[in-house]
């Protein structure tokens, strides 16, 4: 559990030098219509990938596109951290990249759609303010698509 | 996770999500966030478990409907952990050995050798799902590769692109084959299993020790072993 009370000091320590200060003055958008219509797109931050794509460096704010259309059991993992259990996504990628549970709640109607493309980020070594320019690119490709909320999940 | 969600919120886009660390998402406060309990690299809770991921899910997709933030919830329920002695048995043993060899090219081809049969079994059991391939070269490619490198006494300076994706591959090879056969796995168990009893391991930490005591590249030891196999507790 990532509870820091049940954590080592090493770890306790290391996960404490990333509480930074907010990137600005708080931001917030109204939900202006119910969640069964809005249309969704996934974001992870775990350095997932298809093998032809280029794996991401030891620090790298770019990103990576899913297709909607592809096989989430085909993703691979270049993220350069070594510190988080890899054995789980081993199993199902939904525990990272929760795909399929979200093509189930289009399936039920409990979102409107999912998005055309997702979008894969690697998060370690840079500070949140190094995102800013991809973020910016990947918020222009959502309104393309007409995306009206993100579910981001960190690994 | 929080940046990207107040950039995109920031352009007009709801967010959620889930935060892993808690204490982070405190400070950077993005607008919408779901706390869990789970361990680094679950964010979902339990791996194939359908009912339990839509839970997290629903919970995170609720916060959409607040109407002021920045607001962080935590998810009620922890992901239960798998004791070791109810965990598969591991279908190799790896002999204890000295960490030092006099061909670790040999060493760890034959463990490669070993394992194989395994980590095809427990690709079998996935439905052809694995994660190996983020390096271009073969699984036998770079281990030829890192045994050389060990056998000269040298670092691969000029190759650490490839170097860290050929030793992700090989993590990833060793786990899937630790975990052919089917069953709930504890993770600090293989972690163990891994970086205490295989000669990948040891070939591992003898190039985290060399890194360490690079003047120029001390900071790659970091990305080769992860931290609780260093400071970690010692059997």
């Amino acid at each position: 559990m990532v509870r820091l009370s049940d954590l080592p000091d090493y770890e306790r320590e290391h996960l404490l030098s990333k509480n930074l200060e907010p990137l600005g003055p708080p931001v917030w958008n109204q939900l202006t219509k119910p969640v069964a219509e809005l249309r969704v797109a996934l974001i992870t931050t775990a350095g997932l990938h298809f093998r032809d794509d280029p794996a991401f460096e030891f620090t790298d704010s770019t990103f990576r596109p899913i297709a909607g259309t592809e096989d989430g059991n085909t993703l691979v993992m270049s993220h350069s951290s070594v510190n988080f259990d890899k054995t789980g996504f081993l199993e199902d990628v939904n525990l990272v990249f929760p795909i399929d549970r979200f093509r189930e709640l289009e399936a039920e109607g409990k979102i409107g759609s999912l998005a055309s493309v997702h979008y894969s980020f690697m998060g370690a070594g840079l500070k949140p303010s190094a995102y800013e320019t991809s973020a910016l690119q990947v918020a222009g490709l959502l309104k393309k698509d007409k995306v009206d909320a993100v579910f981001l999940t960190p690994v | 996770m929080s940046a990207l969600s107040y950039y995109l919120e920031r352009e007009g886009i709801l967010t959620t999500g889930i935060s892993l660390v808690r204490e982070n998402t405190v400070s950077l406060q993005p607008p919408r966030a779901l706390w869990v309990s789970f361990p680094l690299g679950r964010p979902l809770g339990i791996p194939g478990d359908r009912a339990f991921q839509h839970k997290v899910i629903d919970t995170a997709l609720a916060l959409l409907m607040r109407e002021k933030g920045p607001v962080l919830e935590d998810f009620p329920l922890d992901a239960p952990t798998v004791d070791m002695e109810s965990a598969p048995a591991c279908p190799v043993s790896f002999a204890k050995r000295a960490v030092s060899t006099d061909s670790w090219k040999a060493a760890l081809l034959s463990e490669l050798q070993t394992l194989q049969t395994w980590q095809d079994l427990g690709r079998r059991r996935r439905k052809g799902r694995t994660l190996v391939g983020v390096s271009s070269l073969s699984m036998q490619e770079n281990v030829e590769k890192l045994g050389q490198l060990l056998d000269d006494k040298v670092l691969p300076a000029s190759e650490l692109d490839w170097f860290k994706l050929a030793i992700e591959d090989a993590k990833v090879f060793y786990l899937e084959a630790l975990t052919a056969q089917p069953g709930d796995y504890n993770p600090e168990q293989l972690q163990s299993i891994f970086w205490k009893e295989t000669t990948m391991g040891f070939a591992l930490m003898k190039f985290y020790n060399m890194f360490q005591e690079d003047k120029v590249l001390s900071g790659f030891a970091r990305i080769v072993v992860p931290r609780a196999a260093i400071d970690g507790p010692t059997d």
